[in-house]
């Protein structure tokens, strides 16, 4: 149960912090210095268990079908780490509390710090390898945000996205390493996972496992060639470095390695991959942090450094370089941590942390001095101090671990190289800051710095002091239980003493430490600072920024290649897409055609599709060019449709072809209107040869798609037919459906719903063309009179029409009356249609487009403003009616024990009139009916209200009419 | 069962269009057309919570083997029209409702005043939707689809401009280029196999003749390609970014389940065609390979994007690239992961489109982005005076606006980003691992398909983050030109709603995962299906049309 509540408290601290004033600094620390001392608590209070060899389990189902659980595991090694990570915690809060300035907004980042812990403690706890890669990226964000805590600074922005970048690429390898080798365990949790060492090492995956993990590790435990963040995420406030990046989360990569040790460990590719980048990242850590400037500069390489040392043993495949690895980053972290918290108070007392302008501290901070001097000492390996213990361990290593006659001096050699850097660079820390003149221009006095700042760094140099001397008394037993939970009863013999005799490490070491001196000596004789020499072009940090900038330059460069956003191009691709699918679907299978005798040919048939293949194409032909020509074109195609339908005695599809026709060329007429002028470098007389081209691809594409659908009907109407839908309509309309039309029956109930739903589509296109209209704008060039209108001298503006007179002027006198005569009866045809569709060709369909046609008429005639004058539709309305209707016919089928839309009849008896009777699909055919009178009427207004509009600015407000049309085209609308 | 509650899969298409048609006598009436709008979106919530209940295992007796069937006008399948509502469906038809009403609460803070007739057009989105997962018939999804996609036009084009109005013309061509081919596709199936019912056409295909097969494979090849534009399959996809990116915050985020009726149509047809063995779009193989390449080109736009609305625009593109490809890997155990992921991404970039909404009244000077030709800007004033709705005259009604809005936001902007980029700790991640772990677990089986599955996943997470962080600090940490936006509680609890339903998704993994893999199981298994639909009874049709 602790342990639940160890990784919930700094999440629920985390909240609570989130949610106090931007100014409640003590508030905050407060708070999470409690939640932090409360998990160390809970941790210590755990050791006896975990010292007896037990390791505590918590298992939350989560989701088991994939062999996730929610598994919190503790044994000595992960205790270690908790302890590392809840007591630091602790610490860092006090010392944030004084760091951060009172301007500072706080919660932001004592939420983001507290979070930081739940995950780290949450990482280490974990049982599950997947719940260990979710804590990891959960380190990874909130380190983002602790990084680009003052976002305001460029470096911080930079900094924090660079480090999320790296790491959560190195995140997802993991993941997917993970994914790996809990498939080839058998499972994600750690307990069989650690057992299938054996299995894991011989299978076929493992190389692609060990490269994965890794890859994971190096990226979080910023190790070459993925280092490069690190530095940069100095631009964190000082506690963030002192506890993310050198005591904790930067120790996540090396501990996984270390978790892991018992599994993937003990072959060539880990040793060579492992070694080679903690070889490396200790030599070009250490050397790059002998020329920093920044203080915590110098500590990130070092960090850089000593967690390649760290990296190095445990690739070493030797249980001892093992306990060593564990052992040095304890110690790391407690040295690092303290020469953060000094970094952070120089930087406070003088406002600086650039090396060149430091100098002759000690006079003025001399407790701070003292405490970064031990801390620097440790660092550098300085017998008596805890770094020394594991560096000689190290030493030891190197010389056991090299194979071969050059790995036994190379190794060594190299690892002396490292520690000199490494006391080069201390020397230079302490001596640079502390030591020499007091520097004069800084920008602040130099002073001590309260207590509460002292405090935390005081008890880390105390700890490497009495580590340092007493090592198998204090850190000794939490060592050997922390390898007892890695290795099992395989735990190596290794001391823990000061003095091991004159031994070749103790050589190493003195060699290093004299070394070290010596070369910092000839660079403060010859003051280079700066750039480090040698490796200073190979910027990773550069490389990687180019790296991004380049990656999206090229995913714009091929996101233009490999898409459009132009219309035509994405037909183009669209329909040879479907050409070429078709042509593939057939080649994979038989096609052929049908086994049914093909009729003899009508001559008169065979003019009659002469006539529609040829408007056809001329439609195509014509349509840039020629819109009018190519409507007409259109339209007689529709024509020769609909006489088709007509010849293969399919009235219902004739008439419906018609009316369809006339409506929609008519609309698409009225739109052609205010269509912007055709663009001139089109016009055929100039075409160019790409536009010819573009055309003759164009054609091709058309005709060969156009001759494949073609063979594809005539495949399909050459088959045996299957008929049984067929039948079954023939067969039950009549006797249960009492409606004699197939055709409408199948309309209005067979397949109801379908129906229902087109007139919903017809409802909302109308709807859909209405709001595109409603704000639309012709082109300047359509707005003059067309030359028609302007010749004839009688006829006056549209918008100046007087709604009251009987008739209009001019030409359009005799149409007026026509039209007028004309729309009683084309308002009875229209019901006769409705009512007599259930038996006889019609519908509701057929009878509203033909109302819908007269309506057209009189507009086109009689002029929006007459018209509008008197008109009886309110669209809107009847779209509205229209779709109720036909919903409750449906639902009425409900009270009488039938589904949505089974249809009923009720005879009705009335005086005079005689038998009535009723079916419910009359009602949805009426429904039909209104909404299709009421969604042309309605894009016929958005249509008309155009001629209206375009002409409100040159005639001003001279009409009434105008401000009137206001209010119309709202109203009408309805 | 009561006898009313058997009308219950046919509700969710009828509600929305009574709501949407009485919405039509109310122009003026805003706030009671909007009144009437939520309480339409709740009755399908409500609705689609039943429908789910009722064809879990908790509720066994209500509908044997848990799959729903009515059949409309009482014509038994395949002679009319039946509604089949199995665990799929009803998932569909939460997710829904649920994004719907996310979407309709957040419109209602300002964007349903932008134009006409909005909450008529959106009640018919709906009615499309609803219908498009209910049916069981292959030219009603037709229709539906048709219903569903009308009304996305009239909707990219609220709140009017250039930019939407050249986005929707340009949405209408592909889609209306689409249908045709849905259109011929069921055309060419009906023509050969003479069926439109979907769970009969398994068993007809199965039994035709060699030399109708061919015929027939074309018929579903060309289907298939409309449900793939549908699904904003590369190539068939360049449409998808800026008619997603020009819509309207709200609509955008109800757009974001537009691609997946694409989806579902061919998990659907996909499912009940298996057993027959069909070519195109319906095999794995090329189903895999679409599925890749739409991953591919997601990322590389997700990476070019400078622009938040089109970064997510192309993260809807991933993700139905991710779902085609794990549809394509043709393993009974991909298909449970990939409806978790199906939820979590669509409320996931549901969400975030809202989040886009709210962060651009962020900038003080907006800028049209470089990726983006610059376009006239339209100047309302010349459009005519006859509307109260210009978007740049709404102003905000008093409301309650939130503190710490910044906060807010920034908060809302992560975990949108997490749950797109699939990082941990929200549902993004379980989605992703749940596919991930089940490729790996193919992988013996198929080799290099799971490899470059995994590797496409895990890139999609990395280009995401990349992309993500660039855009998300150049919108909360630019340093010039950001002020901090008013938002209205009826905004923000939208987007919070649906991240903790993401947070809820991730905790309550286990009974959610247990409900989708029924759901799958289901569709690795028609046979239940099938058989539910076409179990005749001959009362039915004897007494249909009669009373």
């Amino acid at each position: 149960m602790s342990l639940v509540l160890i990784v919930l408290l700094p999440f629920i601290g985390s909240l609570i912090a989130a949610f106090l004033p931007s100014n409640a600094r003590n508030a905050e620390a407060w708070l999470a210095g409690i939640v932090a001392v409360t998990c160390a608590v809970l941790v210590a209070d755990l050791y006896p268990a975990v010292a007896s060899g037990e390791v505590l389990r918590v298992v939350v189902p989560w989701l088991p079908q994939f062999g996730l659980d929610f598994y919190l595991r503790m044994d000595g090694y992960a205790w270690l780490f908790a302890m590392l990570v809840t007591f630091m915690g602790a610490l860092v809060v006090l010392y944030a509390r004084y760091y951060m300035s009172p301007a500072d907004p706080v919660p932001r980042f004592f939420s983001f710090l507290l979070a930081f812990m739940g995950a780290m403690v949450g990482m280490v706890l974990s049982g599950n390898l997947i719940q260990l890669a979710v804590f990891w990226e959960v380190t990874s964000f909130t380190s983002f945000m602790l990084i680009a805590y003052w976002y305001h600074l460029s470096d911080a922005r930079h900094g924090a996205r660079t480090a999320l970048t790296v790491t959560a690429m190195g995140g997802l390898a993991m993941l997917g390493g993970m994914l790996l080798l809990g498939h080839v365990a058998g499972g994600y949790d750690l307990d069989r996972v650690l057992e299938a060492g054996e299995l894991v090492r011989s299978h076929p995956w493992y190389p692609a496992i060990v490269i994965l993990v890794v890859l994971g590790a190096l990226t979080k435990s910023a190790q070459f060639p993925f280092h490069f963040w690190l530095p940069h995420a100095m631009a964190a406030p000082t506690p963030v470095s002192a506890y993310l990046h050198s005591a904790t989360m930067v120790k996540a990569g090396a501990f996984l390695l270390a978790r892991l040790w018992p599994t993937l460990s003990g072959t060539e590719i880990w040793f060579w991959i492992v070694c080679l980048a903690g070889l490396l990242s200790l030599l070009l850590g250490a050397f790059s942090a002998i020329f920093q400037r920044d203080m915590k500069g110098v500590l990130a390489y070092s960090t850089i450094s000593h967690l390649g040392l760290v990296t190095l043993l445990l690739g070493m495949n030797s249980r001892v370089a093992l306990v060593a690895a564990v052992f040095h980053m304890m110690n790391h972290a407690t040295f690092k941590a303290s020469l953060f918290m000094a970094a952070g108070i120089v930087d406070h007392g003088t406002g600086t942390r650039d090396l060149r302008r430091l100098s002759g501290l000690a006079r003025a901070m001399p407790i701070t001095a003292t405490l970064a001097t031990v801390s620097a000492a440790a660092m550098a390996g300085v017998p008596l101090l805890n770094g020394f213990l594991s560096k000689e361990m190290f030493f030891a290593e190197t010389v056991f671990a090299g194979e071969g006659p050059r790995g036994h001096i190379a190794l060594p050699a190299m690892a002396t190289l490292a520690g000199m850097f490494s006391v080069a660079y201390s020397l230079r820390f302490i001596h640079q800051v502390f030591f020499g003149p007091p520097a004069r221009d800084l920008p602040r006095t130099p002073h001590e710095p309260t207590r509460g700042m002292l405090l935390p760094s005081a008890l880390l140099v105390s700890a490497c002091l009495l580590v340092g001397i007493l090592p198998s008394e204090t850190v000794g037993p939490f060592l050997a239980t922390a390898a007892r939970a890695i290795l099992g009863d395989a735990v190596p013999t290794y001391s823990l003493a000061i003095w091991h005799g004159f031994t070749i490490p103790l050589l190493m070491s003195v060699l290093a430490l004299v070394g070290g001196f010596f070369i910092y000596l000839y660079l403060y004789r010859h003051r280079a600072h700066g750039r480090t020499p040698l490796i200073s072009r190979i910027d990773g940090r550069r490389t990687f920024d180019v790296m991004i900038i380049r990656l999206i330059r090229v995913a714009g460069f091929v996101q233009r290649l490999i898409s459009s956003r132009r219309l035509q191009p994405q037909l183009v691709v669209m329909v040879c897409t479907a050409a070429v699918a078709a042509l593939v679907g057939a080649h994979t299978g038989q096609v052929a055609w049908g086994p049914m005798p093909v009729s003899s040919v009508d001559p008169v048939f065979a003019v009659l599709w002469v006539v529609g293949a040829v408007c056809a194409i001329g439609a195509a032909h014509q349509a840039k060019y020629h819109r009018l020509a190519a409507l007409i074109m259109v339209g007689g195609v529709g024509l020769i449709t609909c006489l088709t339908f007509a010849w293969f005695s399919a009235p219902d599809l004739a008439l419906t072809q018609i009316t369809v026709e006339v409506v929609t060329v008519v609309l698409i007429l009225l739109g052609l209107r205010w269509l912007p002028r055709r663009i001139e470098m089109d016009d055929p007389r100039r075409r160019t040869l790409r536009a010819r081209a573009r055309r003759l691809r164009d054609m091709i594409i058309a005709s060969v798609v156009g001759v494949g659908m073609a063979a594809l009907v005539f495949a399909v109407l050459t088959r045996e037919r299957q008929l049984d839908l067929a039948r079954f309509f023939v067969e039950h309309s009549l006797p249960q459906a009492g409606g004699g039309n197939v055709v409408n029956v199948i309309l209005v109930d067979f397949r109801a719903f379908d129906t229902f739903g087109e007139i919903t589509v017809v409802g909302i296109v109308a709807l859909a063309v209405y709001a595109l209209l409603r704000r639309f704008r012709p082109a300047p060039e359509s707005i003059d009179l067309p030359r028609a209108q302007r010749e004839d001298t009688e006829r006056r503006h549209p918008s100046a029409v007087d709604p009251n007179e009987l008739l209009p002027p001019g030409y359009m006198m005799v149409p007026a009356v026509l039209v007028r005569l004309l729309l009683p009866m084309a308002g009875l045809i229209s019901v006769f249609f409705l009512l007599r569709g259930h038996n006889l060709p019609g519908g509701g369909f057929i009878g509203g487009l033909v109302l819908a046609t007269i309506v057209i008429v009189q507009y086109m005639v009689g002029g929006t403003i007459w018209v509008e004058a008197r008109t009886r539709i309110k669209p809107l309305y009847w779209i509205a009616v229209g779709l109720l209707l036909a919903g409750t016919a449906g639902m009425a089928a409900w009270f009488i024990g039938g589904t949505f839309l089974t249809s009923f009849t009720y005879d009705l008896y009335l005086p005079l009139i005689g038998e009535l009777h009723l079916s419910s699909t009359l009602w949805f055919d009426i429904g039909v009916y209104m909404l299709v009178v009421g969604a042309t009427v309605l894009m016929l207004v958005a249509l008309a209200h155009q001629s209206l509009r375009s002409y409100r600015r040159p005639v001003a407000t001279s009409s009434p009419s105008v401000r009137a049309e206001v209010d119309r085209t709202a109203e009408v609308s309805r | 069962m009561n006898a009313w509650l058997q009308h219950l899969p046919v509700v969710p298409v009828i509600v929305p269009l009574t709501a949407g048609a009485l919405m039509l006598f109310l122009p003026e009436a805003r706030r009671l057309r909007a009144g009437l709008g939520i309480l339409a979106v709740l009755m399908q919530l409500v609705t689609a919570v039943l429908l789910a209940y009722f064809t879990s295992d908790a509720a066994s007796s209500i509908w044997p083997q848990g799959i729903g069937v009515y059949s409309i006008g009482k014509w038994p399948a395949p002679f009319g029209i039946v509604l089949v509502v199995d665990r799929l469906s009803a998932l569909m038809l939460v997710l829904t409702a649920t994004l719907a009403l996310a979407s309709l609460v957040y419109s209602l803070a300002r964007w349903d005043r932008a134009g006409v007739n909005f909450h008529p057009l959106f009640q018919l989105l709906l009615m499309g939707l609803n219908g498009a997962f209910l049916t069981g018939d292959l030219f009603n999804l037709f229709v539906f689809v048709e219903v569903m996609l009308a009304a996305s036009y009239g909707l990219l084009l609220h709140g009017s401009g250039a930019t939407r109005v050249k986005a929707g013309l340009h949405y209408l061509v592909v889609n209306l280029v689409s249908s045709l081919m849905f259109l011929i596709g069921v055309a060419l199936v009906y023509g050969v196999a003479g069926t439109l019912n979907m769970a009969d056409l398994g068993p007809r295909v199965a039994a035709l003749l060699p030399e109708d097969r061919g015929l027939f494979d074309i018929g579903a090849t060309i289907l298939g390609l409309a449900f793939l534009i549908k699904a904003a399959a590369w190539p068939l996809n360049f449409w998808l970014p800026s008619a997603y990116t020009a819509a309207a915050a709200p609509v955008a985020g109800v757009f974001a389940l537009l691609t997946k009726v694409g989806v579902y149509a061919i998990i659907r047809v996909g499912s009940l065609l298996n057993e027959s063995g069909v070519h195109g779009p319906f095999g794995s193989e090329w189903l895999f390979v679409a599925g890749i390449a739409t991953i591919v080109f997601g990322i590389i736009g997700m990476l070019a994007s400078q622009q938040l609305a089109r970064l997510i625009a192309f993260a809807v593109i991933v993700s139905s690239g991710t779902l085609l490809a794990a549809v394509g890997l043709d393993a009974d155990v991909m298909t449970a992961p990939a409806l978790l992921y199906l939820v979590s991404s669509v409320l996931a970039t549901g969400a975030f489109f809202m989040v886009t909404g709210m962060t651009e009244r962020m900038r003080t000077h907006y800028f049209e982005s470089s990726d983006q030709a610059p376009l006239p800007q339209v100047s309302y004033s010349a459009f005519g005076m006859e509307d109260s709705h210009d978007p740049l005259d709404v102003e905000d009604e008093v409301g309650i606006a939130i503190p710490a809005a910044m906060a807010f936001l920034g908060l809302a902007f992560v975990s949108c980003a997490l749950l797109v980029a699939g990082l941990p700790p929200l549902s993004g991640f379980i989605a992703k691992f749940a596919l991930l772990s089940a490729a790996v677990d193919i992988a013996p089986l198929n080799g290099v398909h799971s490899w470059v599955f995994m590797a496409a996943m895990l890139c999609t997470g990395l280009a995401a983050l990349v992309a993500l962080t660039r855009i998300g600090m150049r919108l909360f940490w630019s340093v010039v030109g950001r002020n901090t936006p008013r938002l209205r509680v009826i905004e923000a609890a939208p987007v919070a709603v649906l991240v903790l339903l993401c947070v809820g998704l991730t905790i309550a993994a286990e009974p959610v995962m247990a409900f989708l893999q029924a759901a799958a199981d289901g569709l690795i298994s028609p046979q239940t299906y099938i058989d539910a639909v076409l179990a005749t009874d001959p009362e039915t049709v004897a007494d249909a049309g009669g009373a």
